[in-house]
């Protein structure tokens, strides 16, 4: 640890800590462009100019150094002995000096005298580093009057646009390519004050690539300004309308940390949200723009039950009885009992529940998204298993109250074409039946199907209980890595739609059976008890970090 | 009247001495031979110490002193010569190249085998076709005589030396800008620290030097030191007690261009004043001179007030203004000096490289007020404020008297400083560009103050006679110097 005198703090920061990251951990903002922890330090928007100090022989004293330093480059190491400052301090800088507080002014003036200001209508405003520091750092007037650069709009990829005007050119898009995705899309044509972020051309201006890589939505992420900005989210909505909840990414089982931003009607957007050991900084496109299933028209809202061969809107009390006679008869060896890999695992806890100790079946499968391809960059994973929770369905399913076996896959539906009832969690948008599974379903008697959209699954069913997306419900899920993350309510469920477990629940009720949850923190509790493994897994324990399983 | 020095150039004329056959007969590659037989490496570098040799680029940096920071432990170590001069004013590297070669490929052997180099690669500017092809073609010459390639002359030294043209960019003449566009990249400037000396080209230690401090080697080799030091003054630098030599020792060439009967390039030893440059150079044509622009169009300039500043290294740096690649470029009654700025703020701004965020929006921006003035469009304001300069009990202060506002004046000098400040030397850019802009700029408008605002008075270019258009010394701080310098020897 070096000790360090930070303006009029005395701190301890680790050895290898920049200025920027120093000043950040104690409260101090300095404020940056170019530099991002994930990305190498070009340190060329020079706004993070701090003022260190040095010995100076000459005066015998400890002055401001000549020159200001970048802070982002400027790391902080634990000096020797005798090279100490005042005798006891490591380092000393200055982050709020005159000479610090009018380079800002200067390096932002600069910044501003080609940019638009047409915050207006960008959609950054709200959210854009030009605009708060420009407020907190900036000149009150601009001194430029001649003629600004208006390079051209661009269409850099399916969903990036770069208004290059806007571009402060702090190539944190350009240094993402080459460091993080490893494609190089992105680069700078032309020189000085023409400086412009561009993907390769033809001579006549056609694309030769472009920015198509399944990180590219995370350029927009980092771009400090409004230049690069997601098509998706164009115009849709001001940030600061934009309520915020801490979630966990469902399209594959890396399990990214994202912040869902929402609206009372719907989801706006997914943003990912920094964890060291699983995602960093980022997060795929594929995860990102996969979230418009949550506000489709075609959402399940009410319970579906099957009239002369149509299904055919009904309620819940309705449904729940049509459930109930179905089942009174059947024995417990015809039952088969399919839990979702989509489902937290407070959905799946109540569901081994219910089949243990209401329906008394041992038969559990396993369902969920078919896998897909893996992606491998220099710095991002993304898994082949398209579920966020495979792992910890699969544990909770199969360890909760003695060991079974939890079905999957082909052994799953050779179980399903023999039995006579089916309870099917699905919860996967746009799930394709291959041959064999729907051969299987459809030679079950009485098919329950619980899932959020309409699909070839609730086709087959008898009965279709609505459920609910990540985002409207709280619950954990665990990673393909073991790690243990909370996702949170963001939105309401449409129409009559109900959390997975409290309709498993309803369900265990009516059939006379006593499971009683209040939310899903009472049954995280009880995972922690019944599960092996997952002792550390209460809602407070994991907070915002997640745990890892040992 | 002063003597041309000619050491570098002596034979530059001599038929044929591209040719490796001529160029022995003229002691070529002795001095090399004289180096691997009878020193040492470290005492080749204990020699280029002692001779006071500085950098011939521009910096004027301690050669010897820039040898000592190369880590010894770490290999390779490559040697990167600038043949990249792109300073308006400078032409002296690229007659060394066309007519000389083979006294650039001693150099470098002599500096490959005093700091253990295997590899140079000779970065030449993209615009010296006939440089290339004439050092190209001496190199090979040099391969087939066995100075270089594998076991050069049997003393079991491997030297290659590859050379690579530049792309047409100006910052790439600045090292690590250099040493980028050397590795295949955009031609920017990184930040320093590191140094190229401890990470380089492809991360490895570099030494980086101009043509002409290379070319200076085998003379050092051959003469001894002690013939070395002899030419230029050495200075006291009296701020260490006892003072330490300052020594600007050696010839530059010097390349004299602009208003002069005979412009071209002059090898002279140090020290020698602008006046009697201009009489080697077949003196003045014209009148009188206005302006002398020291050390290429990025250094500060002297007016004719300062034209006993002797140009040297030391004396120019403390007469605020350097004497950088030595291209001299005089100027007489004739010349605008708006027009002047206007013209080296239109090369610097089409130059910057764009990669860092004063110098690539701050350059365009000092070239189009400058350009606003010079069309006549100048801003100048109804009202009137004290006047600041020597006061009457002599110090710097309030005047009592008013002066006139001329807005665009002060927004030039104010963006330039914002770039880079000339007064107290920092800047907030990555490299030195950016006090390359804001040095002209300020000292231009600063000591050719009346051209200026009579260009915003009139709406158009005024050009005033030398005696009106120049501040006097005493009314202007821009001349200050911090002292002058002493010789050694006198103390």
């Amino acid at each position: 640890m070096a000790f360090i005198k930070l303006n009029d703090l005395e701190v301890e920061v680790e050895d290898g800590t920049n200025i920027v990251e120093a000043a950040r951990q104690h409260g101090i903002e300095v404020p940056h462009y170019c530099y991002h922890p994930g990305l190498s330090r070009p340190a060329n928007c020079r706004m993070c100019l701090v003022e260190p100090y040095v010995f100076f022989p000459p005066a015998g004293a400890i002055v401001p150094d000549r020159q200001l330093a970048t802070g982002c480059t400027t790391t902080v190491r634990t000096a020797p002995p005798d090279r100490k400052l005042d005798g006891k301090y490591d380092f000393i800088v200055q982050t709020d000096s005159p000479r610090v507080k009018k380079a800002r002014e200067d390096i932002l003036e600069f910044l501003l005298v080609h940019h638009p200001l047409d915050c207006p209508v960008c959609d950054q405003a709200g959210e854009c580093d030009l605009q708060d520091f420009s407020h907190r750092h900036g000149h009150d007037k601009s001194r430029y009057l001649e003629v600004k650069n208006v390079p051209p709009k661009k269409d850099l990829g399916p969903d990036v646009l770069l208004y290059s005007t806007r571009c402060i050119v702090c190539t944190r898009c350009i240094r993402f390519c080459e460091e993080v995705s490893g494609s190089g899309e992105l680069g700078l044509i032309n020189r000085g004050s023409h400086d412009e972020i561009d993907i390769p051309r033809s001579h006549d201006g056609t694309p030769i690539q472009v920015l198509d890589n399944k990180l590219a939505g995370n350029v927009v992420d980092i771009c400090p300004v409004g230049a690069l900005i997601s098509k998706d989210f164009l115009f849709k909505s001001r940030p600061w309308f934009l309520e915020k909840a801490d979630s966990v990414c469902t399209g594959c089982s890396v399990g990214c940390n994202i912040t869902v931003e929402y609206k009372p009607d719907g989801v706006y957007r997914l943003k990912p949200r920094f964890h060291g050991d699983i995602n960093q900084y980022w997060m795929c496109d594929d995860g990102r723009l996969g979230y418009h299933y949550v506000n489709s028209d075609d959402r399940l809202q009410l319970p579906l039950k099957r009239v002369d061969d149509e299904l055919t809107p009904t309620h819940w009390a309705d449904a729940l009885t049509v459930i109930t006679e179905n089942l009174s008869e059947v024995a417990a060896e015809d039952i088969v009992v399919i839990g979702s890999a989509q489902g937290t695992n407070e959905d799946n806890y109540v569901l081994q529940q219910f089949a243990h100790d209401v329906l008394q079946t041992t038969q559990l499968g396993l369902f969920g998204q078919l896998p897909g391809e893996a992606h491998k960059f220099p710095q991002f994973t993304i898994e082949a298993d398209k579920n966020p929770n495979t792992a910890g369905a699969r544990t909770i399913l199969g360890s909760a109250n003695g060991d079974h076996v939890v079905l999957e896959g082909d052994a799953l539906w050779e179980k399903v074409s023999g039995a006579k009832v089916v309870y099917l969690v699905s919860g996967a948008p746009e799930r394709p039946l291959e041959a064999a599974e729907k051969a299987a379903l459809e030679s079950v008697d009485f098919l329950i199907v619980q899932d959020i959209l309409p699909s070839e699954v609730t086709e087959l069913a008898d009965v279709v209980l609505p459920g609910t997306t990540f985002a409207e419900k709280d619950g954990t899920f665990t990673n393909s890595t073991g790690w243990v993350q909370r996702i949170r309510k963001a939105i309401d469920p449409p129409g009559e739609a109900r959390a997975d477990w409290e309709i498993t629940q309803q369900l265990a009720k009516q059939l006379g059976g006593e499971i009683n949850y209040h939310f899903a923190g009472e049954i995280a509790l009880a995972i922690a008890e019944n599960v092996p493994g997952y002792g550390d897994a209460t809602h407070q324990k994991i907070g915002d970090a997640g745990i890892k399983l040992t | 009247m002063a003597e041309e020095k000619r050491i570098l150039y002596e034979h530059l004329d001599v038929p044929d001495i591209n040719t490796f056959d001529v160029f022995r007969q003229y002691d070529g590659y002795t001095r090399f031979e004289k180096a691997i037989a009878e020193y040492q490496p470290e005492d080749i570098a204990k020699m280029v110490m002692d001779s006071g040799l500085k950098g011939r680029g521009g910096a004027g940096f301690s050669t010897g002193l820039k040898w000592s920071f190369v880590p010894k432990d770490i290999k390779p170590c490559y040697l990167c010569c600038n043949a990249d001069e792109s300073e308006p004013g400078t032409f002296s590297n690229r007659y060394v190249l066309e007519k000389n070669p083979h006294l650039l490929i001693e150099g470098i052997l002599i500096c490959c085998y005093a700091m253990g180099i295997e590899t140079t690669y000779v970065y030449i500017r993209g615009e010296f076709t006939l440089g290339k092809k004439m050092l190209d073609a001496a190199i090979k010459e040099a391969y087939e005589k066995g100075y270089l390639g594998k076991d050069v002359r049997g003393t079991g030294l491997n030297i290659d030396i590859y050379t690579h043209p530049g792309a047409g960019a100006y910052i790439c003449g600045e090292e690590t800008g250099l040493i980028e566009s050397l590795e295949g990249k955009r031609g920017q400037p990184r930040n320093k620290p590191p140094f190229p000396a401890v990470e380089g080209v492809f991360g490895k230690p570099t030494v980086v030097q101009n043509v002409e401090t290379l070319c200076n080697l085998p003379f050092i080799v051959g003469n001894g030191v002690e013939w070395y030091t002899q030419m230029g003054p050495t200075y006291a630098d009296t701020r260490s007690d006892p003072p330490t030599p300052d020594p600007n020792t050696g010839t530059k060439l010097y390349c004299i261009s602009g208003d002069v009967n005979e412009p071209g390039v002059y090898e002279l030893e140090l020290g020698l004043t602008s006046t009697e440059l201009i009489e080697v150079a077949g003196g003045l044509r014209g009148e009188e001179v206005k302006a002398v622009i020291p050390g290429g169009s990025s250094a500060p300039i002297l007016t004719h007030y300062e034209l006993d500043t002797r140009l040297d290294f030391t004396s120019l740096t403390l007469a605020k203004s350097m004497l950088g690649s030595g291209g001299i470029i005089v100027m007489n009654e004739t010349r605008n000096i708006v027009d002047c700025l206007l013209n080296i703020m239109k090369f610097y701004a089409h130059e910057s490289c764009g990669q860092c965020t004063p110098c690539r929006w701050g350059t365009p921006w000092v070239r189009d007020i400058v350009q606003r003035i010079a069309d006549g469009n100048g801003r100048k304001s109804t009202i009137t404020r004290p006047k600041f300069g020597v006061a009457e009990n002599g110090r710097w202060g309030d005047t009592g008297e008013t002066e006139e506002i001329y807005e665009d004046l002060d927004l030039l000098e104010s963006v330039a400083n914002n770039i880079a400040n000339v007064d107290t030397m920092t800047w907030n850019t990555i490299c030195v560009f950016g006090i390359a802009v804001s040095w002209p700029a300020v000292s231009y408008m600063r000591k050719f103050r009346p051209e200026f605002e009579a260009a915003i008075r009139e709406g158009k270019l005024v050009t005033l006679s030398v005696a009106e258009a120049t501040v006097p010394p005493e009314e202007n701080y821009a001349y200050q110097q911090r002292f002058v310098p002493k010789e050694f020897a006198d103390l």
